[in-house]
């Protein structure tokens, strides 16, 4: 048998079987994504000879508890904020204090953006936190809703790579047994300029050109200003502040309440915000949002697990790690991102891991740092593409396509900084080190 | 696109809660049972005690695990054995299981412990596709099953992990994760989470039991560059390169590592630094842990037969000579011999401390055998 033929088989087909149920039962029966997801995963361990194995799917849906718990809490907070007034009030402040500095407030925006990606890691989190404060501030400002999305989908994700706290860079770096001390520079460098260039790729033009109408705007924010910006409205953003900070800086004193119990707790400090707002239908309305989301994430742990128990996962990496030396750049630069589609975080685990070793020889915070760069752009991936959905959520569109559509090109210019970074490493080590 | 719309009613819900309900009685019951205990059977000799005798922090949790102790005639030093620190890392538990149910000590004594982090046998990593057990069929046709475990912790134990792991008392960080990693948490905390208080717990054995060399079994990934690999804290890096080049001329070849001091939490490093203990970890090359693993299995685990690590040895990714296998009978018997093989040196740097253990079988033993032939029957 060829080499190449004995190379696919079985796995190879078994690829193909799985990723055809999915596109059929999403594109075809038009299935909600999640339930293709499961019926791929079925399909593929039916086909690989696993039988129906229903602790397998049980168990890769639990992958992805965590995740589910920070997205589902994150959405009641964000609702909270945006039923009490306080969202709307903040952006309300925030365009009549600066939108006489369009590059300034721009560049401002982009990072308000990226800071709880940066404190939590998780770029979920600052859509639905900070992206959700700034979405009402872009689309007042003239920023149509995709652009403005995209901004955010590309903030959250710039924030969640950005010193201090990077999973992706954590995950590749105990795969290898490289303690994370030293990310801060070469992430800073991954990060700041593509922040910058996406802000003013999205942002600033719209701002420059002042394209609204003063009387229009004036009004929009009186609308937007129904609930004066007091203290108490303030609580439940200085709660989660609060809470996020006090486990950094003394992370040996204060105990690790976890990102949704914080979320929570924030929520419910909005009772004592002062204003009549109804928690149970803020509640509701909030997993309603979050549930398509949370659907997908249970089909994608299902498929995930067969993909790895008959051998596909095994096969995408190897294939990936097996390209020629002048192809491996390419295939970091598409391999990653794709697989980012079942996680970022699993697309650093599974294949940042063994990039790095293939890359030994280059400095390894640099490459791991770049790694971890492009993993991220895993969270614009269909179908999980967290960020992109959030943030269409945020800013009220409907078609997250649109919103992916428009981070195409940032998000190849993110891969090719990355690609170029880790060419640089060596260089930019001698710096650096 | 037009999502597909079911209208949902009354009976809709009872439909999906009724499933929903089937499922988990059925996986539920499937998860439960990895929580009974393996059956091992010590050799005479044996005295069993638990964990928490040393340290009562961690008395009638599910992280108390059996500490078997045998002394010999003669008065000599003292060996720590522990298995199961990562329990998806089967060659490690297996080599202590073989000492326990084998070992005669004839001088000094030896401790071992083969489920170190007794909860990580009660789950399996998600996302990872793992046999939930490993069997083996000894010669009278009765059949040994171990558990397969996760790495870390069973998080229904230690849950919600950190974003961010903070290593006590370096302030080392790593993925949140790492918390429910015991060979990540040591020197441990009475006080801490469970992991770090059976970290703590060991380490109070090796102070208490004044142990002078101690093993922490590993198994690690073949793409992985610490593989192979005997790693060796200061105090006992005499002693390691003794044992490597002994092995090495012997043709079983281990890289030697001395243990690196920026990277904390683990056995061979802070072992070393909180207590007077020689501290050794070793790691076997195990297909079935890598990231470049096909089919995950039960047959992978135990034979480490893969296509596409065969595929990795002719690209040149991996850290151990790969042809078309790697079986846990090789990997279990590195793990025996060097024990073996470290014993023999103690007795060379010190007639005082030395510890000589009889009735082991040797390298080319296992490997021709089988491990079944060397695990007792439970029948």
């Amino acid at each position: 048998m060829p080499a190449i033929v004995e190379w696919f088989f079985p796995e190879g087909l078994y690829t193909i079987a799985m990723i055809g149920v999915f596109a059929v039962g999403a594109f075809t029966i038009k299935f909600p994504v999640s339930i293709a997801m499961a019926f791929a995963a079925i399909a593929g361990a039916l086909i690989g000879g696993a039988g129906f194995p229903l602790r397998h799917l049980v168990e890769g849906m639990f992958g992805y508890l965590d995740t589910i718990l920070v997205i589902a809490t994150a959405m009641i907070f964000m609702k909270t904020a945006e039923s009490t007034g306080l969202l709307e009030g903040l952006a309300a402040w925030i365009i009549r204090k600066f939108r006489k500095k369009p590059a300034f407030l721009s560049m401002g925006l982009m990072f308000i953006i990226m800071v709880p990606g940066m404190i939590t890691g998780s770029s979920t989190a600052a859509v639905l936190t900070t992206g959700a404060l700034v979405a009402p501030v872009l689309l007042q400002l003239g920023v149509c809703p995709h652009r403005a999305a995209a901004a955010i989908a590309m903030g959250a994700i710039f924030g969640m790579i950005a010193p201090p706290v990077n999973l992706p860079a954590m995950i590749i770096g105990g795969g290898i047994d490289m303690p994370y001390s030293g990310f801060g520079i070469p992430l800073i460098i991954c990060t700041l300029p593509l922040a910058i260039f996406t802000a003013f790729l999205f942002i600033y033009p719209p701002l420059k050109k002042g394209d609204f109408s003063e009387s229009g705007l004036e009004a929009e924010l009186k609308r937007m200003e129904r609930e004066p910006l007091s203290f108490r409205l303030f609580i439940p953003l200085l709660v989660l502040i609060v809470l996020f900070a006090v486990e950094r800086v003394f992370p040996s004193h204060w105990p690790s309440l976890g990102m949704p119990l914080i979320f929570l707790l924030a929520a419910a400090s909005a009772l004592f915000s002062g204003v009549k707002w109804h928690p149970l239908q803020t509640v509701i309305s909030a997993i309603n949002d979050a549930l398509p989301v949370m659907g997908i994430l249970m089909g994608v742990g299902m498929f995930i697990q067969i993909m790895t128990l008959i051998g596909v996962r095994g096969f995408v990496t190897v294939s990936a790690i097996a390209l020629p030396k002048w192809l491996l750049y390419v295939g970091i630069g598409v391999s990653i991102p794709l697989f980012g589609a079942v996680s970022a975080f699993g697309s650093a685990s599974v294949l940042g891991v063994p990039f790095v070793l293939a890359l030994l020889g280059h400095n390894e915070i640099i490459v791991a740092s770049a790694l971890s760069l492009i993993a991220g752009l895993g969270d614009l991936m269909p179908p999980t593409a967290l960020a992109g959905i959030f943030s269409a959520k945020v800013v009220g569109e409907d078609n997250y396509l649109k919103v992916l559509r428009c981070c195409i090109f940032p998000a190849i210019l993110t891969a090719l900084w990355g690609i170029a970074i880790i060419l640089l490493a060596n260089k930019l080590a001698v710096f650096l080190f | 696109m037009h999502k597909m719309n079911i209208k949902g009613t009354r009976k809709t819900a009872i439909f999906l809660l009724t499933v929903a309900l089937l499922v988990m009685y059925v996986t539920g019951r499937n998860f439960l049972a990895m929580r009974q205990p393996d059956v091992v059977i010590p050799a005479d000799g044996f005295e069993k005690r638990m964990l928490s005798d040393w340290f009562q922090g961690i008395h009638n949790t599910p992280a108390d695990t059996p500490v078997f102790i045998q002394e010999g005639q003669e008065p000599g030093g003292t060996v720590l054995i522990l298995g199961g620190t990562h329990p998806n890392e089967p060659a490690g538990y297996i080599a202590a299981v073989l000492f326990l149910e084998r070992a005669q000590v004839q001088k000094g004594r030896l401790i071992v412990i083969p489920f170190a982090n007794n909860t990580a046998f009660t789950h399996n990593s998600p996302q990872e596709g793992y046999p939930q057990y490993i069997r083996f069929l000894l010669p009278d046709g009765s059949v040994r099953t171990f558990r397969y475990g996760s790495r870390d912790t069973n998080p229904v134990y230690q849950w919600p992990d950190p974003d961010i792991y903070v290593h006590e008392p370096s302030g080392q960080r790593l993925a949140g994760s790492e918390m429910r990693n015991l060979n990540r948490a040591y020197p441990g905390q009475p006080h801490g989470v469970i992991t770090q208080r059976i970290a703590f717990a060991i380490l109070e054995l090796i102070r208490k039991e004044d142990i002078d060399l101690a093993f922490d079994l590993h198994e690690a990934s073949p793409e992985y560059p610490v593989v192979n690999a005997i790693v060796a804290h200061e105090k006992s890096l005499e002693l390691g390169a003794m044992a490597a080049m002994d092995l090495e001329g012997r043709g079983i070849p281990f890289r030697l590592e001395p243990s690196p001091r920026n990277l904390r939490g683990l056995s061979h490093r802070e072992w070393g630094d909180h207590t007077d203990v020689m501290a050794i970890l070793m790691e076997t090359g195990n297909p079935i842990q890598g990231r470049l693993r096909g089919r995950t299995n039960e047959a992978l685990a135990l034979t480490g037969k893969d296509k596409f690590y065969q595929k990795a040895a002719k690209l040149g990714s991996l850290f151990i000579p790969y042809e078309d296998d790697q079986p846990i009978a090789l990997r279990t018997a590195r793990h025996v011999t060097a024990i073996m093989t470290f014993l023999e040196m103690l007795g060379f740097i010190s007639e005082e401390k030395s510890v000589i253990v009889n009735n082991i079988p040797d390298y080319n033993d296992i490997i021709d055998k089988g491990i079944e032939a060397f695990l007792l029957s439970i029948s």
